[in-house]
């Protein structure tokens, strides 16, 4: 029996098959089927999330690894198949290394926002975080999702602000990515003066990206570490509002090309009424207050010359947003640029932002470039007209990554999950919206949930060589099984 | 072994009559040994053929047909390196010089589609244009613009334009087997502007910090990212080769090198200057760099030497600020002297006080086209330059551990004497650093012998000492060398190898084969 | 010199490329990167200067036999332009073109040159030019000028109009105009009506020894006359009289100008008035022979010092084609009043060449009307009406690879448009 093994290996406390928790593993806040795990299992470290990988291998047991804790909303955590096993890294809680001099940290999947973020900030340092992340989000499980995060200057690679990662992979075999792998030992590395930072390597693969957006089907992942930013010594944080789509994205692509702002993305005036309200009736005030398109920045300064730095880069802010005929200001209806930076600068507050108001949130994501923006959202608003959900309800969040070479472009529908008809409707909608803006170019580039198919088939050459890959790390398909193409 | 008959006749069908030749003269000039690790040896083996493919469906086809006939193929571009030779019979040369399209350039994305034949010249050249501008490969821009085709992709725009591996957006792959795979974007929209997914990214299994060279099947198109450019969209020079003297570089822009007392206070300036963000290029640089890149001729490049080894230590870093406005370069300038101050740089004069050596140095560096006057002028040939990519002082560190095994070898009179100091790149304002060693040798038998030795108590320096896998691993030797100590990366770059290439098609010597 | 000579030069090749493009630092955008008509047009490394050298080692370890047709196709669909040579000593310290020219000429000892070089040839040796056509009379061009015979009459100024010239009757204007604009200015100039040819040509083509031979016998003659000047209108010719000839040790007591050169200095002396408007936009074609490679030959004579670097025992300078005729023809053309030049994306040292030299013209027609159909194109990107040179070479394929392409582009000598100016 399984269980046995599970409770040798971890101790019985740790091997949870309780109906109420096991039912909570069978589902979440997506549309995903919900299946019911045979056990969760708590891990406390590497030896046991090897010995686990052995016993699943031997069993044919298929694990499913989750560091973040609930609500989870994408349905990469709910089981694809029977009789699995999830593997709770959450309790892993460790901030391992952090490295002024080299701008790195190294933690454990159980870390969330929050701990790192004041972790980091001891030693001078920030995250590159997602806009608001719920308070229970692991920041290594968001590194293995290829999450957006707010300070594109920094976002030099879709894959950052990853470094590296310790993975026991499908078939038990660890393996530490980029210039963790060695030689010698971490403690080693560290006593030469090297760093696990770059993610890249060893040699002519890397095996970092093929970890990121797997969704837990290669491995399970102990450790990792993040790029980090030194703590600016000052700070002025801006708005643009604007009615005119061309003229944010124009905006945004000078910020960014010329490296005038830090926090850098942009909101429609539903999701900053959602980030900030705390109830409908504030909700509905802050919307109805705003512009449709709002851009917010951030122009910070360093060691040298801070109050220079920030003088000049809001010159050279200034002229740019002359020359598009947009207008930067500290305050938009009631909102202080200055009150909004804090808030993104931090996980969000409680209950998260995209379920306080309505209870629910589906996010439509996809990667896009500026030309194609408008299109696309038109092709949204037109899905949602069809099946009748209101267009102004639709929180849109427009995120430029990889130094504004590629644009994280999400809709948030939020709904009232007590509501089946409203449910069903949002439901729909996140079919075949997919499939709308898959047609008219929008690139899924991370697939989860009932769309992943959709998505997936769409390129069968990419499939057939990620199966490839999924085969040397895990041949077994003990890892996630049912989920992307595995 | 040569071709048959029929095999050629077949791969003849597919190109053309004009675009395949097995004539020993056109052979034996693509086997002319590389000046990079040169041997002693004047030649490579000889290709089965020479195949000049114009599409992917071509280069398709001719995979295919490798794998049909037990063939191997191996494909290159401006096919510097050795690693874009035959290692032994039985192999054909995909040589993809015709293949020289800039697809798209994105300004408002800022990212650039190239096929493998354009060389890092004309993508930034265009770009410049367009008020943008492209990483470049250290070795020059005479290399191919794709940014996974050049070998690693460091260069001197790292600093501001990272690398290869970072900058490689979407891609078409042709495998092994001849299968088309596009990746990111392209796979499912036809675009170009992202690499990586849906799901995991394929990017991880074609390359790491460096590149298969030629072993994983062939790469036709792939866009990199661009970045902003703040000098003007294009260079009036003047004088005549080999002495220019750019005149339209506006006054945005400046350039220094700096000589630090130790390598403690080059490290803290690296590590400032990049925490400021001020820098538009930053290297470690040296006496022997610098002599090289600024001499029209060895002789001149000698007595340079010899000036600036009064003037420099064996820590120096280049520096070039880009303003992006006025403002902005009146800023980094300050800052610039202000941690020039803090960590006891001294500027060298030479550079500082002397525009028309500032400007041609600046351009030459911007637009890298002096890495053959450093490296390959003195003797023709280059070696040894180990370097890997990690934290800058890392490799700092790791290249003067080799520095010492070098000064033995000059000692010995092995290779030319240029004083031995190392070189290293800062990547991403800071964050990175990769580490190079000059080494400049005559290719005789007791040259490279001692090259040999070298290399290989560089490797044991490396593993020893824990300065990770160099960027320049290639061949199963060395790959068995580094992986028991490094996670056993060789066993899985092994099973990518097998698994994409079961026939062991792709000619693999410098990247992996699937040997037991 | 013969090849062996060489191996130095071409064991330093470290296989760059630069050979293949212009210089780098030079490039303004993605065309016209390319430097060699040679490897562009047949694309295989074996046709670019590196991959000649490395199958001039080849042919030095005996791995290459002389006789292969293939090699003759390689060696000989080069238009020994020497842009490579250019493009590869921005950085090396190397020759390129040297070597190149000693494959060409065991290529002939082992009597493997293409056969129509021979007629050529055969021709020199008995006294003729070095032309496949054109048999127009000696000395007619000049007959109605009344200008000195220098073989007769003592003279100040030779003007050797060249064989290109003399046995094309589309070329004796220039000529014409040559002398008129020289008696314009009172120089005391003369022209042989049996000039010699020579011989340069044969040089290019690998017949290093009738050209040598050409060489002597021209200056034996030409001495003897006590003439200040030679100029003439031919690169090729000037490239033979200035840089060849002193090559080969028989250097002239006197003075080797091109009619560009020459007539700059009479514009710049005042003694030549260009008042007349040319109300014309030209582009400027430097002549191969004329501009990289018509720079002084340096003499060198010593040994590599042993060791680890590359450098020589007398130091030796490098020809870099730093110091060819640049300045003059451009010079000339600003001093015409209404005369914009504009310049094209290849010029100078680094300028692609036309297409005819090194026997192309003669050996592989079809490809030199190709390079010089790249030449008329890049000409026509700048918006000139007219591309000027100074080679009838030159002039003779651009005006050929215009009219088949449909082309509007005019061409013309240097000492046309200073004709219309001043005459």
């Amino acid at each position: 029996m399984i269980v046995e093994k599970l409770s040798q290996l971890l101790g019985k406390e740790n091997v949870e098959f309780k109906p109420d928790i096991l039912e909570s593993f069978s589902r979440d806040l997506s549309f995903v089927s919900p299946i019911r795990p045979a056990y969760v299992v708590k891990v406390k470290n590497l030896e046991e999330v090897q010995n686990l990988v052995k016993i699943a291998n031997e069993t044919q047991t298929p694990l499913i690894p989750v560091s973040s804790g609930a609500p989870h909303f994408r349905g990469d955590t709910v089981p694809g198949t029977g009789g699995a096993v999830i593997v709770d890294l959450s309790g892993m809680k460790r901030v391992i290394h952090i490295s002024r001099k080299h701008r790195m940290a190294m933690f454990e999947p159980g870390v969330t926002f929050g701990e790192l973020i004041s972790a980091v900030a001891k030693e001078g340092l920030r995250l590159n975080i997602p806009l608001a992340p719920r308070r229970s989000k692991s920041v290594l499980g968001s590194l293995l999702e290829r999450e957006p995060v707010v300070m594109p200057i920094y976002h030099w690679d879709i894959s950052d602000p990853s470094g590296c990662f310790e993975i026991t992979f499908g078939n038990g075999e660890l393996f530490r990515t980029g210039a963790a792998a060695g030689s010698g030992t971490i403690e080693e590395q560290w006593a030469a003066g090297g760093s696990q930072k770059e993610a890249a390597g060893p040699s002519s693969a890397s095996w970092y990206r093929l970890i990121q957006g797997a969704q837990g089907t290669m491995g399970i992942v102990t450790w990792g570490t993040a790029r980090c930013e030194i703590l600016p010594k000052l700070e002025e944080p801006y708005f643009i509002g604007s009615s005119n789509l061309e003229n944010i994205t124009n905006a945004l692509h000078w910020l960014v090309r010329l490296r005038l702002a830090n926090e850098c993305l942009v909101l429609n005036n539903v999701d900053v009424a959602a980030l900030l309200a705390n109830n409908g009736t504030e909700f509905q005030k802050i919307k109805t207050s705003l512009t449709p398109w709002i851009l917010f920045f951030n122009i910070a300064a360093y060691d040298y010359y801070p109050e220079e730095r920030i003088k000049g880069q809001m010159e050279d802010m200034n002229g740019v947003a002359k020359k598009i005929g947009v207008q930067a200001v500290k305050t938009l209806g009631k909102i202080h640029a200055n009150e909004f930076l804090k808030i993104i600068q931090q996980p969000s507050s409680e209950p998260y932002w995209k379920i306080r108001i309505q209870g629910a949130c589906q996010d439509i994501f996809f990667l896009t470039i500026y030309e194609k923006l408008d299109e696309l959202i038109k092709t949204m608003h037109e899905e949602a007209d069809k099946i009748g959900f209101t267009t102004t309800n639709i929180g849109i969040y427009l995120q430029p990554i990889v130094q504004g070479v590629n644009c994280h472009c999400e809709f948030n529908l939020f709904y009232n999950p007590l509501n089946a008809a409203e449910t069903d409707k949002v439901k729909q909608l996140n079919s075949i919206a997919t499939r709308s803006l898959m047609e008219k170019g929008a690139f899924f580039s991370r697939p989860y949930g009932e769309n992943t198919s959709l998505i997936m088939n769409r390129d069968a050459a990419t499939v057939a060589a990620l199966k490839k890959v999924k085969q040397i790390t895990d041949p077994k398909h003990i890892m996630n099984p049912g989920k992307l193409c595995f | 072994m040569t071709l048959n008959k029929e095999q050629y006749t077949a791969f003849e069908d597919i190109v053309g009559p004009e675009y395949i030749s097995s004539d020993p003269a056109i052979l034996f000039s693509y086997s002319w040994r590389s000046g990079l690790y040169a041997p002693p040896q004047d030649f490579s083996p000889l290709f089965e053929a020479i195949i000049l493919p114009h599409t992917n469906e071509e280069i398709q086809a001719i995979v295919k047909l490798s794998n049909k006939f037990k063939l191997q193929f191996k494909a290159s571009s401006t096919g510097w390196g050795p690693y874009n030779d035959a290692t032994a019979p039985g192999c054909v040369k995909l040589d993809l010089r015709r293949m020289n399209r800039i697809i798209e350039i994105n300004v408002k994305n800022m990212y650039a589609v190239v096929e493998p034949g354009v060389i890092g010249t004309q993508l930034q050249a265009e770009c410049m244009k367009l008020g943008l501008n492209c990483n470049q490969n250290g070795a020059g821009t005479n290399c191919s613009a794709s940014p996974i085709v050049g070998h690693c992709g460091f260069g001197h725009l790292s600093q501001s334009g990272s690398y290869g591996e970072r900058n490689q957006l979407a891609l078409e792959w042709i495998t092994p087997e001849g299968e088309l795979v596009c990746f990111g974007s392209l796979g499912s929209t036809g675009a170009w502007f992202c690499g990586d997914g849906p799901g995991p990214s394929l990017r991880g299994a074609v390359r790491g910090n460096v590149v298969p060279m030629g072993g994983l099947g062939v790469f036709t198109k792939a866009a990199t990212k661009l970045y902003h450019w703040p000098g003007p969209t294009s260079v009036e020079l003047e004088g005549v080769s080999p002495s220019y003297v750019p005149t339209s570089i506006d006054n945005h822009f400046l350039i220094r090198i700096y000589s630090f007392p130790d390598m403690e206070m080059m490290d803290q300036a690296q590590r400032k200057i990049g925490e400021a963000e001020i820098a538009y290029e930053l290297m470690g640089f040296n006496k022997g760099m610098a002599a090289s890149n600024i001499a029209t001729s060895n002789e001149e490049m000698l007595k340079l030497h010899a000036e600036f080894s009064n003037l420099l230590t064996d820590f120096c870093l280049m520096v070039i600020i880009g303003g992006y406005s006025a403002r902005d370069f009146e800023y980094k300038t300050k800052v610039l002297n202000q941690i020039a101050i803090d960590t006891q740089g001294k500027s060298l004069t030479k550079i500082s006080d002397d525009p028309e050596v500032a400007a041609g140095c600046m351009w030459r560096w911007l637009r890298p086209t002096a890495s053959i006057r450093e490296v390959f002028r003195a003797t023709g040939c280059f070696a040894g330059e180990v370097g890997g990519t990690d934290v800058f002082r890392l490799m700092a560190d790791y290249i003067v551990e080799t520095a010492k095994v070098k000064q033995k070898m000059i000692n010995d009179k092995l290779i030319f004497d240029d004083g031995a100091p190392p070189f290293t790149q800062s990547i991403e304002h800071g964050h990175y650093g990769h580490g190079e060693l000059l080494i400049r040798y005559i290719p005789n038998p007791s040259n490279w012998a001692g090259m040999m030795d070298f290399m290989a108590k560089a490797n044991e320096i490396a593993i020893k000492q824990h300065f990770g896998v160099p960027g320049h691993v290639f061949s199963d030797m060395q790959h068995d060398i580094y992986g028991p100590h490094v996670m056993n990366y060789h066993k899985w770059l092994r099973k990518i190898k097998k698994s994409f290439d079961p026939n062991g098609a792709s000619e693999g010597s410098h990247h992996i084969t699937v040997k037991e | 010199m013969g090849l062996e000579e060489f191996r130095d030069d071409m064991t330093t090749c470290c296989r760059c490329s630069a050979c293949k493009f212009v210089p780098l630092e030079t490039l303004k955008g993605y065309d016209h990167v390319n430097i060699c008509p040679s490897i562009s047009r047949f694309d295989y490394r074996a046709f670019s200067g590196g991959g000649r050298l490395g199958i001039g080692v080849a042919l030095l370890d005996k791995q290459l036999d002389y006789s292969s047709p293939k090699l003759r196709e390689i060696i000989y669909n080069c238009q020994m332009c020497g842009a490579c040579d250019v493009s590869c000593k921005y950085a090396m310290d190397m020759e390129v073109l040297e070597p190149m020219n000693a494959i060409r000429s065991e290529m002939v000892k082992h009597g493997n040159a293409p056969p129509a070089l021979d007629k050529m040839i055969t021709s020199l040796k008995n006294g003729g030019p070095m032309l496949l056509e054109g048999n127009a009379g000696q000395g007619e061009w000049a007959s109605k000028l009344g200008v000195k015979d220098y073989t007769k009459q003592s003279v100040q100024v030779i003007y050797h109009a060249g064989c290109r010239t003399r046995h094309d009757k589309t070329r004796w204007a220039v000529a014409q105009q040559t002398v008129k604009l020289m008696q314009k200015a009172n120089i005391d100039v003369g022209i042989a009506m049996d000039e010699p040819c020579c011989g340069g040509r044969a040089y290019q083509m690998g017949y290093q020894t009738e050209a040598a031979d050409k060489a002597r016998s021209n200056m034996e003659s030409i001495n003897k006359l006590g003439a200040k000047t030679l100029v003439t209108g031919c690169a090729e010719c000037y490239f033979a009289f200035k840089v060849l000839y002193d090559k080969f040790g028989v250097k002239g007591d006197f003075e080797v100008l091109h009619t560009s050169e020459f007539f700059n200095r009479l514009v710049q002396q005042g003694k030549l008035k260009p008042t007349k408007k040319v109300n014309l936009t030209v582009t400027y074609h430097d002549p191969c022979h004329l501009g990289r490679q018509g720079e002084p030959y340096i003499h060198w004579k010593g040994q590599r010092v042993p060791g680890q670097l590359i450098i020589f025992d007398p130091p030796k300078e490098f020809r870099r084609g730093t110091k060819g005729v640049y300045e003059p023809p451009r010079e000339l053309l600003q001093s015409i009043p209404g005369l914009k030049l504009v310049e094209m994306d290849r010029h100078k040292e680094f300028a692609w060449c036309c297409g005819s030299g090194g026997g192309v013209i003669e050996t592989n027609p079809e490809y030199a009307l190709w390079t010089a159909t790249e030449r008329i194109n890049e000409a026509a990107s700048t918006k000139a009406e007219a591309v000027v040179t100074g080679c009838p070479g030159c002039e003779s394929l651009f005006e050929t690879a215009i009219r088949k392409n449909n082309k509007n582009l005019k061409v013309y000598d240097i000492v046309e448009i200073l004709a219309m100016a001043t005459l």
